[in-house]
């Protein structure tokens, strides 16, 4: 693939022998009062002062779920709380060395994560700048309702500030950092560097790779950490993520300047559990996580177990590892260890686990233990340690009683405010998303591509009304080309990846002569790991860059499920519109390839919510509708077919433009006017349709009017009904299997609107409820203009003299329906 | 679970409507859209449908109770289901907030409701039900052409066109499918079949023998309901108003000349079918803002006369319930095509007795016409407070003198009754003048104001 790595048999086949490096465990073994010594007196006592705040925290959430009250006061909080008690060591040791450059990502357990880098960023940053973030965070609403009564300085505000927003956001509060929308697992506040917490397990193991990415090749300042579970390592997306993360080529391929190991840090907060299996002995076999770290690149991810109930251990690992990650030779791979006093949830009765194991942990409980070892150095009096244990009850105990009231803590009324409707999409327009100067490397006039499409005709048809050979005219496949490559030119932040990206241009070609344009970090092949492109993507976005990312087959969007259909179409909703999306996912509807090449899930896309879904037909509009899937700031899937990649814009009779335009998404395109019939495609079909209509028009006189729908989502109905109304007959086709197809919405939608204008049921055909079979056979799957026509005679209105050649009686529907095929 | 049925809401002034009479019993079985009862508010009569199929487990009002809107009157369920529990929950949401589906829910249309069945005939699509209730045909009359014999849109249009089906009044409608009958003549406004051309072709075909005919007992009709409203009105009308009437004709020439070419040529020139009828009235609408004396309301115990300069026209309407006088809203401004059309439709919403109670209020100016069934001359009693009511007489061929002997002319009698005490017998005269003249000059009113 890459001409510059040569392989050679005589390497590849020599004999030999792997050696591993050995792997520390727990190496770290300075005795506390030396070590401390390093550290300002005033900033172990606070570590000390913020474990006790997240230990008292997590003890109220715990108290309100299983007994229903705190300090007295009745609370019933139905959301989740998978809580960390026992691993605040780790948390406030990790966020000790980080800073608001760095960026955390987390899991469904990450108060302690959240609340410990707040609680950091707070005694790092100065205080106009600490006010400056609390006034502006979501309109100072937060802040309005902890300055009244705060203890004193900007620091305590903010203490309050933080702690509060927090809760609220737990509790569902409109007060919270995100509304309540995202809740307690995924609470998150980006001015201090905290980063989506995520409910899938695993979930960040790919999104942080995203961000380092962005740091990367954006040359931002700042480490990225991905705290998951042990046991997320049985999940692929962190496989995956491991695997992106650390391509060699980023190393040795990227340019100078934007080359370098990912500033990533993979910690698995290893509490030796995943909710009540055991990975360590029972489901999983690595006995010791760290030992992946060898399995993965020759300098082992740099892996080593870290004993996470020290907090000094946890400081000196992340100081020595970030120094790694600034010499470019990231990612690193962080075992460390923790134990979850607390359940996995409410209602956990901790079945898997004896007391006397508990009791042992227990003991070795690192709040006490870290006070006591104060006080023994006499860095901290007794005293201290009992006015940090009452502050941070004091503290809870004012958040509580404030996120709990419901005048001070509303909740949103989604039915009567549409906070949520406005949230699922951000709707923005931003062509460039950073200041600086798009690297590329020649001027784009002097591309090979751009200079052999401008010799050809950006209209489908000669004069005569021939089709040109896709030699001779500009193709789907260019045109496409042709606004991305232009968006590389403008927008500094834009990256391309996916398999075959890069020399290949795609399997089918369409970033042919991208990369004499575009260095390799902006455009890169990809591991083929689709879940880790998807989720690379989305931390990409969502840090504040724009990626236009491919899987190739529509059918390996199975593989990448978790990315676009949780993570991808989530994230600008749950943040309350505090994060945008603008990220672009190609994918490819196939034929001729079979079961696992050919189908069209446009439909399972459609079906979830926060992604605008579309699939282009036509070369004018795949090129259109592609400007504007990158200059908007949302989450788009971008459809394309196989079948269309070669042909020539038969339309627009100007042509493909060959300069920029934007194609609004939602909006239906008329390819035929007619009057006794609607049809409305989706993708490919419409040529099959337009056949179709000329069949019916010229044999049997039905005058059919054709739309392409072009969108799937947004999608606005007017000139459908319109149509509808016109003719009172429609048909929808699209290549998608009929069962559950989203023609089914469209059709049930018609019905709503237009039932009196109906002189006929709403006809869907799609493809059969079956396996794609050979090319050979797709006539028989796919739908063909004389399917249409058979169901227009069987379902719509007799065609006189016509002979159908397909089944589409109501008997048929009962029958295959009974069959489930 | 057992569904309530709800007194409906009848336009946006009647808080509460008179329950006439059951046509269900308690324990009878009942489908949807059969009717229950029949309910009357001040302005206008209607019938309840039930709004489920099963049993009528329970009737919560009786004949002749004045219910509020929106209340539960019946309760529909499965047979022997305990009322008390199914009715409860339905009886305790209601009033203060109901559904928006119940509350914009239409009143009763049996016609219309027949006409959308055909359950034993093929089926008919929506578009086609749709457009058939718009021509006035039944669609289930007609053969489909669609799917399984669907009935389309384009299957009523084309037995519209070709004349295969008839069109005809909603009654005529219900009447010709219940009765099986066909109709034997069209007399309605445009050809339309109207009920009494089937009860022509009932007595055409049925000849009731004179031993069946004697056979007949006498019919006791209670003095109830909407003819009690009617009778009451009109006594109350002639205690209350000093009634003189002043009668008098018009040259009928130019009208019906008018009407000829709207009958031959009307349609090509998108025309609605416009009656004699609907040309006095636009006449009169455009008369009266220069006569606001006869346009006006008395009101003797406040002792005022309202005089007005905007024509709010009263039509009365002859329905199978009695007389029903609905409102055209500044009739003065309204086209000749306008016109007719507003008078059509309401007449045809009063027929069906879907009229919007709201439009039987507000008249300052009443006209009614009898002309049609051959009266040449009466006295129209006052619609009260109004001070004024114009009777539309029959056209008779009059000898009129001409130099060189007489011809006939076509001459329309008009009947004018005033309240004398507002209003004096030369100023009704005179209004009744300009009347007669712009009947007489009507095509040079029409040509000069350059439109219908």
């Amino acid at each position: 693939m890459v001409k510059e790595i040569v392989l050679h048999p005589d390497d590849i086949r020599a004999k030999g022998k792997l050696k591993f490096k050995d792997i520390e465990l727990n190496a770290y073994d300075t005795p506390f009062e030396k070590a401390a010594k390093r550290f300002p007196k005033a900033d172990l006592v606070r570590m000390h002062r913020d474990m006790a705040i997240l230990r008292e925290f997590e003890t109220m959430l715990d108290r309100i779920k299983k007994e229903g009250r705190y300090e007295g006061i009745e609370y019933s909080h139905k959301g989740p709380a998978h809580l960390s008690i026992g691993q605040e060591s780790l948390s406030v040791g990790q966020a000790y060395t980080l800073t608001t450059d760095d960026c955390s990502f987390g899991s469904h357990r990450s108060h302690s994560e959240i609340l410990s880098r707040g609680l950091r960023s707070i005694a790092q940053l100065d205080e106009p700048k600490l006010m400056d973030i609390m006034k502006n965070y979501m309109g100072g609403l937060t802040l309005s309702r902890v300055e009244k009564d705060a203890r004193g300085g900007v620091r305590e505000l903010a203490d309050d500030f933080f702690i509060y927003g927090t809760l609220a956001e737990i509790f569902a509060r409109e007060t919270g950092w995100h509304k309540g929308l995202g809740g307690s697992m995924h609470a998150f506040f980006p001015p201090f560097g905290v980063y989506p917490n995520n409910a899938i397990v695993g979930g960040s193991g790919d999104i942080s790779v995203g961000a380092a990415l962005y740091k990367r090749v954006n040359r931002k300042p700042g480490i990225v950490v991905a705290n998951i579970g042990d046991a997320s390592l049985g999940c692929g997306p962190v496989w995956e993520g491991i695997c992106f993360a650390t391509m060699e080529q980023c190393r040795t391929l990227w340019d100078k300047g934007f080359n370098g190991g990912l500033p990533l840090i993979f910690n698995f907060v290893n509490n030796l559990y995943g909710m009540g299996g055991q990975p360590n002995g029972e489901t999983m076999g690595l006995k010791v996580l760290a030992r992946l770290g060898a399995g993965v690149n020759p300098e082992q991810m740099h892996a080593e177990r870290v004993d996470g109930f020290r907090p000094l251990a946890v400081i000196d690992a992340y100081e020595r590892k970030r120094r790694i990650l600034e010499e470019g030779k990231g990612p690193v791979l962080l075992d460390t260890i923790t134990y979850r006093f607390s359940g996995h949830s409410p209602s956990d009765a901790m079945s898997y686990r004896t007391k006397e194991e508990l009791d042992e942990w227990l003991a070795e409980d690192a709040i006490p233990a870290f006070a006591d070892k104060l006080v023994k150095a006499g860095i901290a009096a007794r005293e201290e340690i009992e006015a940090n244990l009452a502050l941070a009850k004091e503290l809870v105990f004012k958040a509580f009683t404030k996120a709990i009231d419901p005048k001070a803590s509303p909740y949103l009324d989604p039915a009567k405010d549409p906070i949520i409707e406005n949230v699922m999409f951000s709707n923005n327009r931003k062509l460039v998303l950073d200041d600086r100067k798009p690297e590329v490397t020649i001027p784009l006039a002097d591309n090979p591509q751009i200079q052999r499409l401008a010799k050809k005709s950006r209209f489908g048809l000669d004069e005569n009304g021939k089709q040109l050979s896709g030699m001779k005219t500009v193709v789907y496949k260019e045109a496409v080309f042709e606004a991305i490559i232009d968006r590389f030119y403008e927008d500094p932040t834009l990256c391309a990846w996916g398999e075959e990206n890069r020399d290949w241009g795609g399997a089918f070609a369409v970033y042919r002569g991208m990369t004499e344009s575009i260095p390799y970090h902006r455009l890169f092949n990809s591991p083929i790991s689709e879940g880790a492109i998807v989720g690379a993507g989305v931390g990409y976005a969502l840090s504040g860059g724009r990626a236009i990312v491919e899987i190739m087959y529509c059918d390996f969007l199975g593989r990448s499920g978790d990315e676009v259909f949780n993570q991808m179409s989530k994230w600008q909703s749950m943040s309350a519109g505090v994060l945008e999306m603008p990220l672009v996912l190609r994918v490819s509807v196939g034929a001729k390839y079979g079961a696992q090449h050919s189908q069209d899930w446009t439909s399972v896309c459609a079906h979830v919510p926060g992604l605008k879904v579309v699939f282009p037909a036509t070369p004018y509009d795949a090129k259109g509708m592609m400007y504007t899937a990158l200059a908007g700031t949302d989450p788009v899937v971008f459809f394309e077919s196989q079948r269309l990649y070669d042909t020539p814009e038969l339309f627009e009779k100007d042509g493909v433009p060959a300069g920029r335009y934007e194609i609004p998404f939602g909006e239906p395109a008329l390819r035929r006017p007619g009057k006794d019939l609607t049809i409305c495609t989706i993708g490919a079909t419409l040529y099959r349709a337009l056949a179709a209509a000329k069949i019916l028009e010229e044999k049997y006189g039905v005058s059919a009017e054709v739309w392409d729908l072009r969108s799937l989502n947004p999608l606005n109905y007017e000139p459908i009904i319109e149509s509808v109304r016109k003719t009172g007959n429609v048909l929808l086709s699209s290549d998608a299997c009929e069962r559950g197809s989203y023609l089914h919405t469209v059709a049930s939608n018609i019905t709503a609107l237009a039932f009196d204008h109906l002189d006929a049921p709403v006809a869907v055909v799609g493809s059969k409820n079956w396996i794609t079979p050979a090319p050979e056979q797709e006539d028989s799957f796919f739908p063909q203009d004389f399917w249409i026509v058979d169901a227009v005679h069987q379902r719509i209105r007799p065609l006189p003299g016509h002979q159908a050649q397909c089944n589409w009686t109501d008997g048929e529907m009962y029958r295959i329906n009974r069959k489930g095929v | 679970m057992a569904t309530a049925v709800q007194m409906p809401k009848q336009g946006n002034t009647v808080e509460e409507c008179l329950l006439v009479e059951w046509r269900v019993k308690e324990g009878d079985s009942v489908k949807k859209g059969d009717i229950l009862c029949a309910i009357e508010t001040d302005k206008a009569s209607f019938e309840v449908e039930s709004t489920a199929d099963g049993a009528v487990l329970k009737l919560l009002a009786q004949a002749g109770d004045l219910v509020p809107v929106l209340t539960d009157i019946a309760i529909i369920g499965v047979a022997g289901e305990k009322v008390d529990a199914a009715a409860a929950p339905a009886a305790g949401k209601p009033a203060e907030a109901p559904s928006p589906a119940r509350a914009g829910a239409k009143p009763a249309k049996p016609a219309a409701a027949a006409a959308s069945q055909a359950k034993d005939g093929a089926p008919v699509s929506p578009r086609a039900r749709k457009l058939a209730e718009k021509l006035g045909v039944d669609a289930s009359a007609i053969p489909g052409s669609g799917i399984n014999g669907r009935v389309t849109s384009r299957d009523v249009q084309s037995a519209v066109d070709s004349g295969a089906a008839k069109r005809a009044t909603p009654l005529a409608r219900a009447e010709m499918k219940e009765k099986n009958l066909a109709p034997a003549a069209a007399t309605g406004i445009g050809g339309v079949v109207r009920a009494r051309d089937l009860a022509e072709k009932r007595a055409g075909t049925a000849r009731p023998t004179a031993s069946a005919a004697a056979a007949k007992a006498p019919e006791v009709v209670p003095y109830k309901g909407i003819r009690k409203l009617i009778g009451d009105r009109m006594h109350a009308s002639l205690m209350d108003h000093a009634q003189l009437t002043l009668n008098s004709g018009a040259d009928a020439t130019a009208m019906m000349a008018l009407r000829k070419m709207i009958k031959e040529h009307g349609e090509a020139m998108g025309l609605p079918r416009i009656t004699l009828n609907d040309m006095v009235a636009w006449v009169a609408a455009r008369t009266l803002p220069d006569f606001p004396e006869v346009n006006a309301v008395f009101d003797k115990k406040a002792a005022t006369l309202t005089k007005y300069g905007q024509v709010q026209l009263g039509m009365a309407i002859d329905t199978p319930r009695g007389l029903m006088v609905p409102v055209i809203a500044d009739a003065h401004t309204l086209s000749l095509a306008e016109m007719s059309v507003v008078i059509a439709r309401y007449a045809e919403d009063c027929r069906k007795g879907s009229i919007n109670p709201d439009l039987l209020t507000g008249g300052t100016f009443t006209i009614t016409n009898l002309g049609n069934l051959g009266v040449e001359t009466f006295t129209p009693v006052l619609n009260s407070p109004q001070v004024a009511i114009l009777g539309v007489c029959a056209i008779k061929d009059t000898p009129v003198k001409t130099p060189d002997g007489f011809r006939f002319q076509p001459r329309m009698g008009l009947s004018l009754t005033i309240d004398h005490q507002v209003v004096d017998g030369a100023p009704g005269a005179r209004f009744l003048q300009a009347v007669a003249k712009g009947i007489e000059t009507i095509d040079a009113s029409l040509a000069l104001l350059g439109a219908f």
